[in-house]
């Protein structure tokens, strides 16, 4: 009778309809409405500021700058166009390549999954400097070689064109459109599609009819994704669209903040034109998808039916080939190429090779030194806070009976719909104003970088959480466990694979990132992606293309460990 | 009636003080504005089973999980072993981990990162069992429910049926003070289920607690309990002894719920020589169980009662007496171990069952005869 302990036990009692706000909700949700939100109010109010363009937030409001932005109505036209363009394009590659994959019986289906995962975390920027090296009109690779083997002068292709900005853009986007839409498909039950042929569709009736309208929500959050993602995109579009001189919003944006005196009101309004878009974009996928049932697309998995194509299959091989080719092998092989280089000019004679250019970057030159450094500290750092914030929030947002819960899920997602470059400017703007000195040290990039991953994050464990039946816990509970040995027992254990799998892709696009450092690091906390970019800057492409090569092979060496460890985890 | 019922299991509990009880009094609960189980009271007994059976959203497994504490009521009371848990007038909320229960789920619910022998000792663990002592009775229980043979397996590998067992064992290794069981056979197939069945009753006997069972399946109810609380849409429609609820429903929805029953509409007629209630339908006067009321009539003026299809009996040349009407066959199904009927009769349609060794056609003419006592007065909502 005294086993039961009466003390401490008055708790959750109350009415139906009662406001039943819980520390777990409030707590993340207050963290997370400052730091998004401050920084917003900072590009908000600066945007619209007449006076002192250096004053946080400003005092004197007026239109002059949007005014002053309708004279450069082409940097808000080539982003739509990039973007748009790009997630054309890359749905397009998506799409084909899931159905590929997922959907066909084409010979080794399961090697090609895990190459085009790759391109991905590598990158825009070694995505955009590799081809930089290949696409280039005059001294560009492939066109070397075409006039060598043709003998035709006039190249072959110009990645210095919008043209090949959309490419570049989609070929590394690509990879996400397909891990959405693959799942998807592997979500589907079968039976949907074999009801369809029995009632006499063919395959291609059955295709239009029954399974795009069942992938649509995945296209279409696949679509958003790559959208957001392009119109904040900065390396591809400033490192091939700079000699001729095609500026789009972002690139625009750091001209803005880099000039002397800095236009900040100018850049802030620009920033705002782009959030608006983005959050455009996002309302127009919500209102499309609303009232679409995910029903016929449930929480199992199922075996896909496999579509024997015939002789069409090798066609499908040589179109999978291809995107490895360009998306992977040819940059990666560029890359690799120009790192071994004495000058900027690529020979193929093996004599004259030389490794210098790693040990310049990775023990010789400071600064590039300790960029490397600085980013495995910042990967690390990110992928533990944000996986340990990611999944706190998860297991409120799955759990608690709070109110408010909903909307904890919706503001960790916001920084999803902002460009990264823009938060981190209006995040710049605020920890200036904050009273303890947190400009140029490493604590504020790692702050940004959690802030802005944290979607990604909480994407990746919500999934996991939402897995697992609540009834494991329960059945601990009634064991007699208290709630922190519930956690430690059940639910970090069974959390385990999704914990390892998100921290790795924390670490992956944390190493990679450029948008948000860019103006964060300072000059003595160098990270990677800014150190990159401005290596690029100054010229010496040999040393840039093998500090890029250490950068692939840090990531790489992360998904390896992941894909290793995730295959031999407990599968829930 | 249902306050006799309750005393009564009280007076029972305190003859075996050892063992724990469960009394719940006036339970509420709500989901945002929707009430879903409203001032369902009654109680367990120290060593009853008692099954909560009713159609799903009923309320019964809300009920369940109160007592488990994973839900929170918006009011009443709830007692296990003399010691409030849960009260909403002072303002009690004992936690699920200190209520000292156990619990099989109905998706079992087996820790997948987990081997057999420690999703059962899981529990022995969280009380600070002994190591040697752990190993002894995770073994012997599951002993019981014939895994030991799998105590090293990983929980994964484990099939449907299996998993039940291991959460069965799991369930009775930590020696609770009752045993609460949500729906768990329901996802296993027919054949198994009523192995599992067997099984559950012979650890009942085994192990001497409370047991409230949560089921949709009448069968299983009857089968495995000392008493059924009927519940529909969160409250308690009848409670008794199983073959009580079986042979007198006190409304028509226990009666269509429980067992298959002809459910008679007429005018009431006056009282019969035996003392039973008469009601007319169609052109058959019908006797009712000697001393029983009829109920409050429907919408339409009419009483209702029930008849259960086993019991009419059919004849093929019998003396007039009370209750007996010619009858036509219109049709018959072979439905394997019983036949069933639909006859027609001076009330309309009746159907009944009879077994395969007196087979009748369809089309002939028989007499039925249905016994006064098996036509029971029920509620018509």
């Amino acid at each position: 009778m005294s086993s039961i302990a009466q003390e401490g036990s008055v708790r959750n009692l109350r009415g139906p309809n009662r406001l039943d706000i819980r520390a777990e909700v409030w707590i993340p949700l207050v963290l997370m409405i400052g730091a998004l939100g401050y920084p917003l109010f900072l590009l908000l109010t600066s945007a619209f500021n007449v006076g002192d363009p250096e004053q946080f937030p400003a005092r004197v409001y007026g239109f002059d700058n949007f005014v002053k932005l309708s004279r450069h109505l082409d940097w808000i036209g080539n982003t739509l166009i990039v973007a748009s363009g790009g997630t054309v394009l890359g749905i397009t590659i998506g799409v084909s390549l899931a159905w590929i994959i997922h959907r066909t019986t084409m010979p080794g289906r399961k090697w090609f999954d895990l190459l085009i995962a790759i391109p991905y975390p590598l990158g825009p920027l070694v995505g955009a400097l590799a081809w930089s090296q290949l696409g280039a009109p005059r001294d560009g690779l492939i066109n070397r070689f075409f006039t060598a083997v043709t003998g035709i002068q006039s190249p072959l292709i110009d990645i210095y064109t919008p043209l090949g900005i959309i490419f570049t853009e989609a070929v590394f986007e690509a990879p996400v459109a397909v891990l959405i839409i693959g799942a998807a498909m592997q979500r589907m039950d079968p039976a949907l599609e074999e009801c369809s042929t029995i009632f006499g569709s063919g395959k291609l009736r059955t295709a239009w009819k029954i399974t795009l309208p069942l992938m649509m929500p995945a296209i279409l959050s696949a679509a958003l994704f790559m959208f957001t993602s392009m119109i904040g995109s900065f390396a591809i579009p400033t490192m091939l669209g700079a000699s001729s001189r095609f500026y789009v919003s972002t690139n625009a944006m750091y001209i803005l903040l880099q000039g002397y005196p800095p236009n900040y009101p100018l850049a802030a309004a620009l920033g705002l034109v782009l959030i608006a878009m983005t959050a455009v974009a996002v309302w127009l996928v919500q209102r499309v998808l609303r009232g679409r049932s995910y029903a016929v697309i449930s929480g199992k998995n199922y075996r896909p039916r496999q579509v024997n194509m015939g002789w069409m299959t090798w066609v499908l091989f040589a179109g999978a080939l291809t995107y490895v080719m360009l998306s992977l092998v040819l940059p990666m092989g560029t890359l690799l190429l120009a790192s071994f280089q004495s000058s900027n000019a690529i020979n193929f004679d093996f004599a004259s090779w030389t490794l210098r250019n790693y040990k310049y970057v990775m023990f010789d030159f400071p600064t590039t030194q300790q960029a490397i450094v600085n980013s495995l500290i910042l990967g690390i750092g990110t992928g533990t806070l944000g996986v340990v914030f990611a999944t706190f929030i998860a297991i409120a947002t799955h759990r608690s009976t709070s109110s408010g819960r909903g909307l904890l899920e919706q503001v960790t997602m916001l920084p999803q719909a902002f460009p990264r470059l823009i938060f981190a400017i209006g995040f710049l703007w605020m920890i200036l104003t904050l009273p303890i000195q947190l400009y140029g040290t490493l604590l504020a990039v790692l702050l940004a970088y959690v802030v802005v991953f944290l979607p990604l994050a909480y994407r990746g464990m919500s999934g996991v959480v939402v897995q697992i039946d609540k009834a494991l816990e329960e059945a601990a509970r009634v064991s007699g466990a208290s709630p922190m040995r519930v956690l430690r027992t059940v639910i970090l254990p069974l959390l385990r694979p999704g914990l390892v799998a998100t921290w790795a892709l924390l670490f992956m696009v944390s190493v990679r990132e450029i948008s948000a450092s860019l103006f964060l690091s300072g000059p003595n906390t160098q990270v990677l992606g800014p150190a990159i970019f401005s290596f690029w800057d100054s010229g010496g492409m040999p040393r840039v293309s093998a500090l890029a090569v250490v950068q692939a092979l840090i990531i790489l060496i992360a998904l390896t460990v992941v894909r290793f460890m995730a295959g031999r985890g407990v599968r829930v | 009636m249902l306050a006799s019922v309750q005393s009564g299991q009280v007076a029972l509990s305190t003859d075996k003080a050892s063992t724990a009880y469960i009394e719940v009094c006036d339970l509420t609960v709500a989901y945002g504005s929707k009430v879903v189980v409203k001032n369902v009271s009654f109680s367990v007994g120290g060593n009853e089973h008692l099954s909560l059976l009713g159609p799903s959203g009923c309320g019964k497994s809300t009920t369940l999980r109160c007592i488990a504490g994973l839900e929170t009521p918006i009011g009443g009371e709830i007692i296990i072993d003399g010691v409030p848990v849960f009260s909403s007038e002072k303002r009690i909320n004992v936690p699920t981990e200190k209520r000292n229960l156990s619990m099989v789920f109905q998706s079992y619910a087996i820790w997948p990162h987990m081997t057999v022998f420690e999703n059962v000792a899981y529990g022995l663990r969280t009380q600070r069992v002994a190591q040697a002592d752990v190993k002894k009775r995770v073994s012997d229980v599951l002993r019981m429910v014939g895994m030991e043979d799998y105590i090293d397996r990983p929980a994964t590998d484990l099939s449907g049926g299996q998993q039940q067992r291991v959460a069965l064992a799991r369930a009775y290794a930590s020696r609770p003070k009752a045993i609460l069981l949500d729906e768990p056979l329901s996802n296993l197939d027919a054949r198994l289920r009523v192995h599992m069945r067997e099984e559950i009753k012979q650890l009942q006997h085994e192990f001497h607690l409370s047991t409230i069972y949560v089921t949709h399946d009448q069968e299983e109810a009857m089968a495995i309990s000392d008493r059924i609380i009927v519940m529909r849409e969160g409250s308690i429609e009848q409670s008794g002894a199983p073959l009580d609820i079986y042979n007198k429903p006190r409304s028509r929805f226990v009666a269509d719920f429980i067992g298959a029953a002809n459910i008679i509409a007429g005018t009431s007629q006056g009282t019969s020589a035996a003392g039973g209630p008469m009601i007319k339908s169609g052109d058959a006067l019908i006797e009712c169980a000697p001393g029983s009321k009829l109920a409050a009539p429907d919408s339409d003026g009419n009483h209702l009662i029930a008849v259960r299809t086993v019991y009419p009996e059919m004849l093929r040349d019998a003396p007039s007496r009370p209750n007996q009407w010619p009858a036509k066959i219109v049709r018959s199904v072979l439905l394997g171990d019983i036949v069933s009927y639909t006859v027609a009769w001076a009330g309309g349609e009746l159907r009944l069952h009879s077994f395969p060794n007196r087979l009748f056609s369809e089309g002939e003419e028989v007499q039925i005869h249905i016994p006064a006592e098996r036509a029971i007065p029920v509620l018509a909502e």
